[in-house]
């Protein structure tokens, strides 16, 4: 899993030598950044259910036509595995502002989304205008400080990014 | 390999659950108390010769049957790669108590390590020794609990602030128990 510590870990173990200075600079700098991302970890948890609810919500009032007859949430079964696969993103990201790096989005869920999607035949666009909808939702300091937000919406970011 | 947080998210992803709440806790205080850790690998990377080499010379010490004819550290070039893996096993804990994980130990150092030393015929039992001695030297050194008594003529007090310090001396002695019991 990527993260800073490994990384470093990873460089000094290529070249067979201890931590060095500039190792332990490093991981100091990842520690100093920490409290905003786990504070931005916390809040998300606490509330991941609704955030998932309402980014749903907006993504199916924006492309209504999902839910006709032949499209991708025609059934109250693939309608609630929308939610459930936003639940995901947002969970992953949860577990990105943990280790402090975009290891866990893109190994369990970048990885392979775009040949799933198109063999399933969804539309990524739903995702991402489910995953905008919670950026542009969140504020500070009503949900979390704004140094959290930051960290919170750079990788809600990086997933729009990569779905699209 | 994983540190303490990408640890923390793989067990949450078992469950498909958020990482919050009780785990954060944990989390947190790797956080507050991470100057305290570079201090300790500091510690470690800083004295690796020290305590390798005296951790050797000790276990040599206790069996002197190592350095004669027909002895596990006879030759020299015997005897260095001895040095070697005292330095490789000392660097992979450096690695843990820096990750605050086992993983990487025990992935790219313990992981058949014991097979490795039996094909070889290298006593374990001596290399465990070897290992205790550097688990003593080590936590006394993080800990700052090293006197001039025990330390002789390499008596040396880290120049860090003092403080509370017992859960990290734990945490890397627990990581030198993991060596000497994987390869005893």
């Amino acid at each position: 899993m990527k993260s800073v510590v490994t990384t470093v870990v990873t460089a000094a173990d290529a070249a067979g030598r201890f931590p060095s200075q500039n190792d332990l600079e490093a991981v100091q700098g990842n520690i100093q950044r920490a409290a905003a991302r786990l504070e931005a970890a916390e809040k998300l948890a606490s509330g991941l259910d609704r955030v998932t609810r309402e980014a749903g919500d907006a993504c199916f009032n924006k492309y209504a036509y999902l839910k006709q007859p032949g499209e991708a949430g025609d059934s109250q079964v693939k309608i609630d595995k929308c939610y459930r696969d936003l639940g995901h993103y947002l969970r992953l990201i949860n577990y990105c502002l943990i280790v402090g790096g975009t290891g866990p989005l893109d190994e369990w869920g970048i990885a392979g989304a775009r040949e799933v999607y198109r063999t399933l035949g969804l539309p990524t666009n739903a995702y991402i205008e489910a995953l905008t909808y919670t950026r542009d939702r969140a504020c500070a300091p009503r949900d979390m400080s704004a140094q959290a937000l930051n960290e919170f919406k750079s990788y809600l970011d990086y997933a729009i990014n990569a779905l699209s | 390999m994983l540190d303490a947080f990408s640890r923390t998210v793989v067990s949450a992803d078992a469950k498909t659950a958020p990482v919050g709440g009780s785990e954060l806790a944990t989390l947190r205080s790797y956080v507050r108390d991470g100057n305290k850790r570079l201090d300790a690998v500091n510690a470690i990377t800083s004295n690796a010769y020290c305590i390798v080499s005296d951790a050797v010379t000790g276990m040599i010490c206790e069996n002197t049957g190592l350095i004669q004819a027909g002895g596990n550290c006879y030759p020299t070039r015997r005897m260095a790669a001895c040095l070697r893996d005292g330095e490789i096993v000392l660097r992979y804990i450096s690695y843990a108590l820096l990750a605050g994980d086992a993983s990487v130990l025990d992935d790219r150092c313990l992981n058949g390590l014991k097979e490795t030393y039996i094909a070889l015929g290298v006593p374990t039992q001596s290399a465990a020794r070897a290992v205790a001695i550097m688990k003593s030297a080590a936590t006394a050194l993080i800990g700052q609990t090293n006197s001039p008594a025990s330390g002789g003529s390499k008596y040396r007090k880290m120049e860090t602030t003092a403080g509370d310090c017992s859960a990290l001396v734990s945490e890397a002695g627990a990581y030198f128990d993991r060596v000497i019991g994987a390869i005893s």
